[in-house]
């Protein structure tokens, strides 16, 4: 295994371009995610490393070697895809072996890597079965046996769990994650699924319209989003734009005449099933007045539609609340993302200008 | 739960497909039982092998003919139908892929006696590609070569049915996963491997299918060996032409009918056997 490094890479499809100036290092043994809505390039990023899709512009290293112009069979990438792509007349074993088969290597050499590969993945007595016999799970690690056998320099995964059910799912993520540990692979994971990139990551690389938004540890992601759409993708579904000229909101700033734009997630709104009252600190943070309008249960909590003018809340509450119940949520200053506008349509900028009691807020901003 | 069909309902489901069976009935199962029954019995009904002796003694080197000329083109059609499909399917040059997907559909619209008629001009003696060659200084007019015969029936065979077969073929190189081929790709093979150890075996039921439909075709086909062929020996087609023509031997030439029927059914007898595997599958 090598470490990955991705230089200015430009791709795309025919005319249309997908992927524009990309630059990612994966460290030796270490697991980044790419993260991103469908459509964003990141499986067109797996492709271009693969060789599938052609570089235009930029170069990969892995390792020392450069790979971008070299054909798919010659970069020593290998990928596991989300339909598995086993060959269905091959036997497990064969499947497992081919790449090594395809090398050349003897055939005892062959046989002895494929057992420990079988027993790596859990499958051991299964080589002589077709892979037709086996179940999802079962496939999935197949194919990320097949994908290891020839001890790629780097190994992607393209939404390996996309196609399982969801208990299945979490055995296999947890699998994927131990024998990454275990075997130290360097690896990019892609999924659309931000609590498989936090488990399963070392570090995460948000990816919107073709371009990395931010990268950073799960935590720096998940806590100190640097863009609106991060904060948004990462679950921070509540936005308002500030200023608000409506009296259900409050909140206190250094300065009036800022253009905001304000992200926070359910679980961080503290609802109190009672009207906001005057003597209410405003220094508490975004105070939100409003009634309810619908509430759905999610199993360990309801999840509140809050109706305040013209905005929809979400929020997290241990009760169920009858509609129109009127209502108040408080979001902490820290659990404020906070982003000031440039200009409308132009880059946002993660601000502090906070009052002063917010001035916590600059660790999260 | 499974429904239950009451007789009447039954009854009113047997006349939904009356008409199409009374089609199969009249235009192919009578005609395909009198042709037997005829190839069988004397004019008196009595039964007799007597026909299909006559056949084999007057005619069992053309049985042959026709066996080793469909075998010839089969193989040479499975050959060039694969390229052509591997070629759409794996080639990195998409435009190469295009033209070449667009191209070789074309045979599929132009009907047996054209293309014998076409071949006609095109190989003889004096034909287009001789003169082709002649015109470029590649041959004399001594040099050229007639194609008309043996060689010019299998050509004229495998350039018709090769829209067909690879049509059948491409497609089910098509339906196969890329990432399959991909998958092979980045754990180091060739285009050439991958045709060989992950695609054909794969798709090895739709070639026989495409191979099988083909020869039934080619035994079936009256204008290539009457247009393209040189008299004797030649196609079993022609000589049950011969026998009604001249003859008016319907008797021998069912009997040929029934040699040939007995070749295809085994082949079809393969087809359907794919088929009702597939179903089963489904």
């Amino acid at each position: 295994m090598a470490h990955l490094h991705i230089k200015n890479l430009q791709a795309g499809y025919g005319k249309k371009l997908i992927l524009d100036n990309i630059n990612l290092t994966v460290e030796q043994g270490e697991m980044i995610a790419l993260l991103g809505p469908s459509g964003c390039g990141k499986t067109t990023l797996l492709n271009a490393l693969c060789g599938f899709v052609p570089v235009r512009h930029g170069e990969i290293f892995a390792g020392n070697r450069a790979v971008s112009q070299l054909p798919a069979e010659k970069r020593n990438i290998t990928m596991v895809f989300q339909s598995y792509a086993l060959w269905p007349h091959m036997t497990v074993a064969q499947n497992i072996g081919y790449g090594l088969k395809v090398q050349k290597a003897k055939r005892a050499d062959i046989d002895a890597r494929v057992a420990e590969l079988l027993r790596i993945v859990k499958l051991d007595g299964l080589e002589h079965e077709k892979v037709t016999a086996l179940s999802g799970g079962q496939r999935q690690r197949v194919a990320l046996a097949r994908a290891l056998a020839i001890r790629p320099d780097v190994l992607v995964l393209d939404e390996p769990l996309s196609n399982l059910d969801a208990k299945v799912r979490l055995s296999v993520r947890h699998e994927i994650k131990a024998l990454q540990k275990q075997l130290g692979f360097t690896s990019l994971i892609v999924t659309h699924d931000q609590e498989e990139a936090l488990v399963m990551a070392d570090r995460i690389a948000v990816l919107n319209q073709g371009k990395i938004e931010q990268i950073g540890t799960p935590e720096e992601i998940y806590h100190h989003p640097s863009t609106p759409f991060v904060a948004d993708f990462m679950g921070a579904e509540n936005h308002i734009e500030w200023p608000i000229h409506d009296d259900a909101f409050s909140l206190n700033l250094s300065n009036h005449d800022d253009q905001l734009d304000i992200y926070f997630r359910s679980e961080s709104a503290v609802l109190s099933a009672q009207p906001k009252s005057e003597s209410t600190d405003f220094n508490a943070g975004l105070i939100i007045s409003g009634h309810v309008e619908q509430s759905v249960f999610f199993g360990n909590n309801y999840q509140i539609s809050v109706r305040c003018g013209k905005h929809t809340i979400q929020a997290d509450h241990n009760q169920n609340l009858p509609e129109h119940t009127p209502v108040t949520l408080r979001i902490p200053i820290d659990a404020l993302h906070v982003f000031a506008k440039k200009e409308k349509h132009s880059d946002h900028q993660k601000t502090n200008i906070v009052s002063a009691k917010s001035m916590r807020m600059n660790h999260v901003c | 739960m499974r429904q239950t069909t009451s007789p009447n309902q039954l009854k009113n489901h047997l006349w939904l497909i009356a008409p199409a069976a009374l089609m199969v009935g009249i235009f192919f199962l009578y005609p395909l039982c009198f042709s037997l029954y005829s190839a069988i019995t004397l004019d008196s009904g009595e039964f007799t092998l007597a026909h299909l002796n006559k056949a084999f003694e007057l005619y069992s080197k053309d049985i042959l003919f026709t066996i080793i000329i469909v075998l010839i083109s089969v193989a040479i059609l499975a050959v060039l139908s694969i390229t052509i499909a591997a070629l759409i399917t794996l080639s990195p040059f998409r435009s190469l892929s295009k033209t070449l997907g667009f191209l070789y559909r074309l045979p599929l619209f132009i009907p047996f006696i054209v293309t014998a008629q076409m071949m006609r001009t095109f190989l003889a003696k004096n034909g287009l590609m001789n003169n082709a060659f002649v015109a470029s200084g590649l041959l004399t007019p001594m040099d050229t070569v007639s194609f008309l015969g043996w060689s010019g029936i299998i050509i004229t065979f495998v350039w018709k049915q090769l829209a067909f077969s690879t049509l059948l073929i491409s497609g089910a190189m098509a339906a196969l996963d890329d990432s399959q081929i991909r998958a092979a790709r980045n754990l180091g093979a060739s285009r050439f491997r991958i045709l060989f150890q992950i695609i054909l075996p794969q798709i090895v039921p739709t070639l026989g299918v495409a191979m099988v439909l083909s020869i039934v075709t080619m035994m079936s086909v009256l204008s290539v060996p009457l247009m393209i062929g040189t008299g004797s020996p030649t196609m079993m087609t022609a000589d049950m032409a011969f026998r009604i023509n001249s003859y008016g031997d319907y008797h021998v030439a069912n009997a040929l009918g029934l040699v040939s029927y007995c070749i295809c059914a085994g082949l079809a007898w393969f087809y359907l056997r794919q088929n009702l595997k597939e179903k089963g599958a489904n």
